[in-house]
């Protein structure tokens, strides 16, 4: 008899609607996204000793601040990793092993608060918690996919918006959490940790056990796969072992290398450019920020994260737009937007800033946020556009190992042309121009890769045999 | 076998009560959330 967790019994029973399925995909990205939240802990864990101010033997924050690197590091590798191991098991059993790690994170990094050992912060949260994050994240990009063959992007769109809506539900639900949990002994971190990996374990589970699979040869009432396809879109499939030989698979990893390196150059920077750029003309005073009053500059600082936060808003809604409007203009043609409109914004920042409008600047970095959110979330339809549907979740798991990549590539980036011109004399304020040109130039990079893309030669499509075959090792039966 | 078209298909008034369920407990904690950010990102305005 099959088990609870195996593919067979995920097959959806007739009269099932398509329509449960992003719901289910949506608590599991919503649960994970709070990988973006974790800032929150940071200063109530850099007092975690002195509880009102930071104490000898007190966490930097620079030492907690490694949580994120693991996080995006394991969620890459464990994507890659396990990518295989998903599609063959299915998208229940890959959902219930990423709540077990996502929440066992939690608990892990909780004990680690109240024996106040960081080394269990990384292993729990950042390694553990990381792997649930790359098979959460991956787990039902290729169900949805094959659920909606008439709305790839916008299926897709759908589950990795919830990624990027994650901190919005988890930031301020931890900050309530540890507030009702601080004593004076205790700044509430441990059972804040706690209770998010109960709450979380509940929501993923329910989203692993509400994932079905549609039935081999499934399409949508009514609906008819086009007559005449573009060249761009198969009918057939490339087996994973097969697809990352293949050069659309590097050339699909550049575009999002590029694409996700720029945004997250964009996002670490955008906040503190608004504050040095604008100064105190942010809140109707003509000078600058290093002239500014302490008040002032608090002020200031608020106008900077209510930027921060309208920012993630475009980032979420970026998501599903771009990858919906993919939909109809295609994915090669939605990317070329991202690098040439792209190119244009990033170019046009500095300017903003020259002209010292305030709305023109915050809408141009708006625009630019919701093409990196689109970036993550058109990949998967144009991985399934090229390389078929089977193995669109490992082969999307293999080419995260770019947001790896980005990770590493955007911030370093950001950061070392900082230090270098402003070592050369080069204020504060205008530092920031020459990185915008810069990321404009990754833009470029992005754009050659994408330019080209062609479809995948005949010979690294799978044959009947190798799909025969195939359906064997996934459980389907002799 | 039945046509794989019609498995999954049509779906009843049930389902769509199901549907509406399953949105309504993911929309709302994404919607207090985006509320939350909003009250956040306001202070730009």
């Amino acid at each position: 008899m099959a088990g609870l967790l195996s593919r067979e019994r995920t097959v959806a029973a007739p009269g099932f609607n398509r329509w449960l399925v992003p719901p289910a995909a949506l608590a599991i990205h919503l649960s994970i996204g709070m990988a973006y939240g974790f800032s929150v802990f940071w200063l109530p864990l850099s007092r975690a000793i002195g509880i009102t101010q930071p104490a000898p033997g007190d966490w930097k924050i620079s030492t907690l601040g490694w949580m994120y690197t693991l996080f995006f590091v394991f969620l890459g590798s464990s994507a890659a990793l396990f990518g295989p191991w998903l599609e063959r098991e299915g998208p229940r059993k890959a959902g219930v092993v990423a709540a077990c790690c996502w929440s066992g994170g939690f608990f892990i990094s909780a004990l680690g608060v109240v024996v106040h050992q960081i080394w269990l912060l990384w292993l729990g949260s950042g390694v553990i918690g990381g792997c649930g994050l790359g098979l959460g994240y991956i787990s039902p990009v290729s169900t949805l996919i094959k659920w909606f063959p008439d709305k790839r992007g916008m299926a897709t769109g759908m589950a990795i918006m919830g990624f990027g809506g994650g901190a919005m539900i988890g930031s301020p639900l931890a900050d309530l959490l540890m507030r009702h949990y601080a004593t004076a002994t205790s700044v509430g971190v441990a059972p804040t940790f706690v209770t998010l990996g109960l709450v979380y374990f509940v929501a993923m589970m329910c989203g692993a056990f509400g994932y079905r699979l549609p039935p081999d040869g499934w399409r949508p009432a009514g609906w008819q796969p086009p007559a005449q396809r573009s060249a761009m879109i198969t009918a057939r499939d490339v087996h994973v072992s097969r697809a990352w030989k293949t050069p659309q698979f590097w050339l699909l990893f550049v575009v999002l290398w590029m694409n996700v390196s720029a945004g997250i150059g964009v996002i670490g920077m955008a906040s503190p450019m608004l504050q040095e750029v604008f100064g105190g003309k942010l809140i109707g005073v003509t000078a600058a920020l290093k002239d500014l009053a302490a008040d002032q500059r608090a002020q200031v600082a608020t106008i900077g994260a209510g930027f921060a936060a309208l920012i993630s808003l475009f980032n979420i809604a970026g998501r599903i737009f771009w990858a919906s409007l993919s939909d109809y203009i295609g994915r090669k043609t939605t990317y070329y937007v991202f690098f040439v409109l792209g190119f244009a914004l990033y170019c046009s920042v500095p300017f903003a800033g020259r002209l010292g409008s305030v709305p023109l600047f915050v809408a141009l970095v708006c625009l630019i946020i919701t093409m990196y959110g689109g970036g993550f979330s058109t990949i998967p339809a144009y991985i399934a556009d090229l390389f078929g549907t089977k193995f669109v979740g490992a082969i999307h798991g293999r080419i995260l190992l770019a947001w790896s990549a980005a990770g590493v590539l955007g911030p370093v980036l950001v950061n070392y042309l900082r230090e270098y011109q402003i070592a050369h004399g080069v204020p504060g304020a205008q530092a920031y121009n020459t990185t915008m040109y810069v990321l404009a130039g990754l833009l470029v990079m992005g754009f050659l890769a994408n330019f080209a893309v062609k479809p995948v030669a005949e010979g690294h499509f799978m044959t009947a045999e190798d799909l025969a075959a195939e359906r064997r090792l996934a459980h389907h039966g002799p | 076998m039945s046509d794989p078209t019609k498995a999954a298909g049509r779906t009843g008034a049930g389902g769509w009560w199901l549907v509406a369920i399953a949105w309504t407990l993911v929309g709302i904690p994404l919607a207090w959330g985006i509320y939350r950010t909003l009250l956040t990102a306001a202070k730009i305005f």
